[in-house]
């Protein structure tokens, strides 16, 4: 498995896209579909092959200021690699 | 429980194919091109289903590029904002309209293996189409959709699954569907020619766990199992009138592949009922919907709300009740109807054809005392 680095682009991986409504919004794939909320709807925003993991993990920083230190790098990481393993996420 | 509301359309918009395929899923009884669903039938019931919370569209068949009308579908049900995956063989599907359905809003395409081997493919698709599927795997790559390759395992293949693994991995999918063959329809009548011994499938397991953790995050690798050789039955199409929909090539919503072949049963046609009443209120939707016609053992068992008492189709099929529990079930009381046919269905000798090069009606002859190729409607 290539390795996430802090310049890797993360980005929806080919045939993965924004669905549902406004309200619920899906991520959908090849014979599935994620709800995202919360957390996990502010790092798949940012995931759109425009920021470097290192700008990612900056910009949540900034929004949530009291989570502890490291702790948003670690979930950010982790979310990635679990929706790369699934296709959905390339970097 | 309240009723949710549909996540995925199946539509079976022709049964019409230029493949033979021995496990083929349609029924036997096919729909003739004249009781096609007309082209603005189909857009409307897109819409419909997008209205209902459908995600998902599977356009599938026999071979949807079947019909001419094919990307005005997919531009349709890409404005409703479904999710849209061509399910096909390929073949009608040249560089040109590949663009076409590209342009028209195709999210995913899942082209069709019968083999690695060229001969054996042919073989079992009854038709020589595999030099064509590998230039078209080609061809798909180079466009930004899912890419999916099917390949359907049984025990004339399942021998070569590391090969044919190896040779599909070498397409660059990003999924890989690896479904052994399902005993419904054209598989259910060749059955002793295609199910596995526990041996075969249990080697089977091994070689695609090890294929998924090499090509962990570069192709997901999803895994059909034959049901005849586990301890219980799949929750089928998620549970009845649960999840999908199906219409088929004529416009009669069932709630799975193969329920047609369940007597007494009355499928609503998309051509005189909206599609959110016949999944709402229609009969057929509503026969084995929860657990009112649940009988014992399922009845009081704490797997009714995982697999909803297994499928209905294979319950009738083997042993002529619809309602009864499906047979797979170890815990039922006729689960020696699937002991038997796997100890009397996986003796007979595999198939050592010398006609593997040979046109159809030659391999419709000389394969008839080992197999049934699937042919098309009238």
């Amino acid at each position: 498995m290539a390795e996430l680095t802090d310049a890797s682009i993360p980005n929806l991986a080919a045939g993965c896209r924004w669905g549902g409504t406004i309200e619920a919004p899906v991520v959908l794939f090849p014979e599935g579909a994620i709800k995202v909320e919360g957390t996990g709807r502010a790092i798949l925003e940012l995931c759109a092959g425009q920021l470097s993991l290192a700008q990612i993990v900056q910009k949540l920083e900034q929004q949530f200021i009291l989570a502890p230190p490291g702790k948003i790098r670690a979930d950010v990481i982790s979310f990635i690699e679990n929706l790369h393993a699934k296709r959905i996420l390339d970097y | 429980m309240p009723l949710s509301n549909p996540l995925a359309l199946i539509a079976e918009i022709t049964h019409r194919c230029p493949l033979h395929c021995v496990y083929c899923s349609n029924p036997l009884e096919m729909t003739a091109r004249n009781e096609e669903l007309p082209t603005a039938d189909w857009l409307r019931v897109f819409r419909e289903a997008a209205g209902l919370g459908v995600l998902h569209l599977h356009l599938t068949g026999g071979e949807p590029l079947a019909r001419p009308d094919l990307a005005e579908m997919i531009a349709a049900a890409r404005a409703a904002k479904l999710y849209t995956n061509l399910i096909t063989s390929g073949i009608g599907l040249s560089r040109e309209r590949l663009q076409q359905l590209v342009d028209s809003g195709l999210d995913h395409i899942q082209l069709s293996f019968q083999d690695s081997e060229e001969g054996s493919a042919n073989w079992i698709a009854g038709a020589r189409v595999h030099a064509h599927k590998l230039e078209l795997a080609e061809l798909i790559r180079g466009h930004r959709i899912a890419f999916t390759v099917n390949l359907v395992v049984h025990r004339q293949n399942i021998d070569h699954l590391e090969k044919m693994i190896a040779a599909l991995e070498a397409l660059h999918p990003d999924r890989m569907e690896i479904a052994h063959a399902q005993y419904y329809g054209w598989a259910l009548k060749n059955r002793s020619a295609l199910l596995p011994t526990k041996a075969q499938l249990d080697r089977a397991l091994t070689i695609v766990a090890a294929a998924e953790e090499r090509m962990r995050g570069r192709v997901r690798i999803d895994m059909v199992i034959p049901d005849y050789h586990a301890r219980f039955p799949k929750a089928c199409m998620g549970g009845w009138g649960r999840q999908l929909m199906l219409i088929d090539p004529a416009g009669h919503a069932l709630p799975c592949h193969a329920a047609g072949v369940i007597p007494g049963m009355h499928f609503d046609n998309v051509r005189e009922h909206a599609l959110g009443w016949i999944w709402t209120d229609s009969a057929a939707f509503q026969k084995f919907r929860g657990e009112g016609w649940m009988p014992e053992p399922c009845r009081s068992c704490d797997r009714r709300t995982e697999d909803f008492g297994g499928c209905r189709c294979q319950a009738f099929l083997l042993t002529g009740a619809a309602a009864a529990t499906d047979p797979v079930c170890e815990l039922s009381p006729l689960h020696r109807i699937i002991e038997d046919a796997v100890r009397e269905d996986t003796t007979q000798e595999n198939a050592v054809s010398d006609f593997r090069e040979a046109p159809f009606h030659v391999l419709q002859e000389k394969m008839g005392s080992l197999w049934s190729y699937r042919t098309d409607p009238k």
